[in-house]
């Protein structure tokens, strides 16, 4: 408890002293404000776009995308290296085009996807579908190989269907290893969708930093980079409490 | 005990592997009869073919020929294996882990409690349901994995080696819990093991296994009376059949004497 407390502190003391330097640099050292708006500025816009409704809006749409785009990845991603450990032929087969997807840089494919799936949403859920993608499926992969052979004959023993075999002793067992990949995975879905916002769309919190940057309403542009820090936080605290509940079973792990 | 009825019929089951530079064999052809209710121990030097023997019998291997027939009368599961290791889920409860075979087999949520919380209870885990594998020791966990193995009432129970990584004192009560457990089941137990001392205090008949290739060497029976406890250990008979066994193991594999 006490431990806890002492690293909320810490946090609180860390933030204060970036709001300090940040109001330094626009108070006396009088940086202006289209090169960086000072704190208050900042807020104000925000609190601007929150009061009209704006921001819940653009907020709502990226979140919404991060979410379709993260669940869609990790199904398929556990999907194909469940399917690919059962089935190795499938495995040597697949190998050569799955390397040339893994290494191509999806953020290059995605002026592509636009162009292939349009401007609406389609094209950004495919994009952060490919970014949250392969290091799910890594990471599943791994997981899957690493099962003890004990535990593939206790299911065969006990005379287990596919489906219980799955259910319960092979995805428990590779959740680990596919929470690594899921946690890389939400950082690149936001990247993704910030990024596929300022390419095409009039919604998002992409969209509004480059409507604010075109605009030069800096003190807008410093809200929405502001809500997409608040927001990869977010899903970096949502990730640490679902993995602690889902793997308290390891023991010795706190977020 | 009624030791009349057959339970496990070995018919010349051999088994080979294909290996890099041609065949392996793992085992030559064994045959014997084993009662219901018979307590088997089985040692040998590492390669003999004892687990090997135990797997087949199991199922999870199959045999190059040979028959092997359980008087089981169409069990979908008629046996519990007791693993080297406790090959316990790690991310689910004792209580879980031991309704597992329960659950699994679709039987409902009250009636598995109650049979899972009485096997708790027998192999001396009772207040420990709820706690997860991890936080046990390793005596603690194999006694959870021979709850396990009981809990669909299979009528064999096969165990490989159950106590070989626990220490020796936990190992001697291990033994004396599962004289009793055997004795309150009534299951026809094959145990392997590498401690002749071990094969002699719990079996009814020792088999008799040596290496390269394995083969059954011969089976002795064990008389000593039960139930067995600390003065089975100071029997002279218990000493003769333990020295006879260690020179069993030591003579070579195929010569007979």
């Amino acid at each position: 408890m006490s431990r806890r407390l002492t690293a909320w502190i810490d946090y609180a003391l860390a933030l204060v002293v970036l709001l300090a330097a940040w109001w330094f640099a626009t108070g006396p050292m009088a940086l202006p404000t289209y090169l960086l708006p000072s704190p208050l500025r900042t807020w104000n816009a925000l609190v601007g776009i929150a009061v009209s409704g704006e921001l819940w809006l653009h907020l709502g749409f990226t979140l919404q995308n991060i979410i379709l785009g993260l669940a869609l990845g990790c199904i398929a991603g556990i999907a194909l290296a469940y399917v690919m450990t059962r089935f190795p032929k499938l495995a040597v087969w697949l190998d050569g085009p799955l390397v040339i997807l893994q290494t191509a840089p999806k953020i290059a494919l995605a002026p592509l996807f636009v162009v292939w799936f349009g401007f609406g949403v389609t094209s950004k859920i495919i994009l952060i579908f490919s970014l949250v993608f392969f290091p799910v499926f890594i990471g599943a992969i791994a997981g899957f190989r690493s099962l003890d052979p004990m535990m593939k004959d206790l299911a065969k023993l006990l005379g287990l269907s596919t489906v219980q075999r799955f259910r319960q002793i092979e995805l428990p067992s590779a959740m680990p290893e596919v929470f690594v990949g899921l946690k890389i995975g939400a950082v690149q879905a936001l990247v993704g969708a910030v990024l596929a916002e300022w390419m095409a769309g009039k919604f998002g919190l992409g969209y509004l930093m480059t409507f604010a940057a075109a605009t030069y309403k800096t003190p807008l542009l410093f809200a929405a980079v502001l809500m997409t820090v608040v927001l990869g936080l977010l899903l970096h605290v949502v990730l640490t409490v679902l993995e602690n509940r889902l793997l308290s079973w390891k023991g010795a792990k706190n977020g | 005990m009624a030791q009349s009825e057959r339970m496990i019929d070995i018919a010349g089951v051999h088994k080979t592997f294909v290996a890099d530079h041609g065949t392996v064999t793992a085992l030559e052809p064994v045959t014997i009869t084993i009662r219901e209710g018979e307590f088997i121990s089985i040692v040998g030097p590492s390669g003999c073919g004892k687990s090997t023997l135990l797997r087949l019998i199991s199922g999870l291997d199959h045999a190059t020929g040979g028959t092997i027939t359980l008087d089981v009368s169409g069990r979908k599961r008629p046996v519990g294996f007791v693993f080297q290791e406790p090959v316990l889920l790690p991310w689910k409860t004792i209580l879980d882990n031991v309704r597992f075979p329960l659950d699994t087999a679709g039987v409902g949520r009250a009636e598995g409690d109650k049979v899972a919380l009485d096997l708790i209870k027998m192999v001396g885990l009772s207040g420990f349901e709820k706690a997860l594998p991890r936080q046990l020791s390793g005596g603690m966990r194999q006694r959870a994995a021979i709850a396990r193995s009981l809990s669909d009432d299979p009528p064999i129970l096969l165990m490989d080696e159950p106590f070989s990584a626990v220490d020796l004192l936990t190992r001697d009560t291990l033994n004396d819990e599962l004289l009793r457990i055997w004795q309150s089941t009534g299951k026809t137990i094959l145990l392997v093991t590498h401690s002749v001392e071990e094969a002699a205090y719990l079996a009814d008949r020792v088999m008799v296994m040596t290496a390269r290739p394995g083969k059954l060497k011969c089976v002795h029976d064990v008389d000593l009376a039960r139930p067995r406890g600390e003065e089975t250990k100071l029997d002279p008979a218990y000493h003769a059949l333990v020295a006879q066994l260690r020179r069993d193991l030591r003579t070579p594999g195929g010569e007979a004497h």
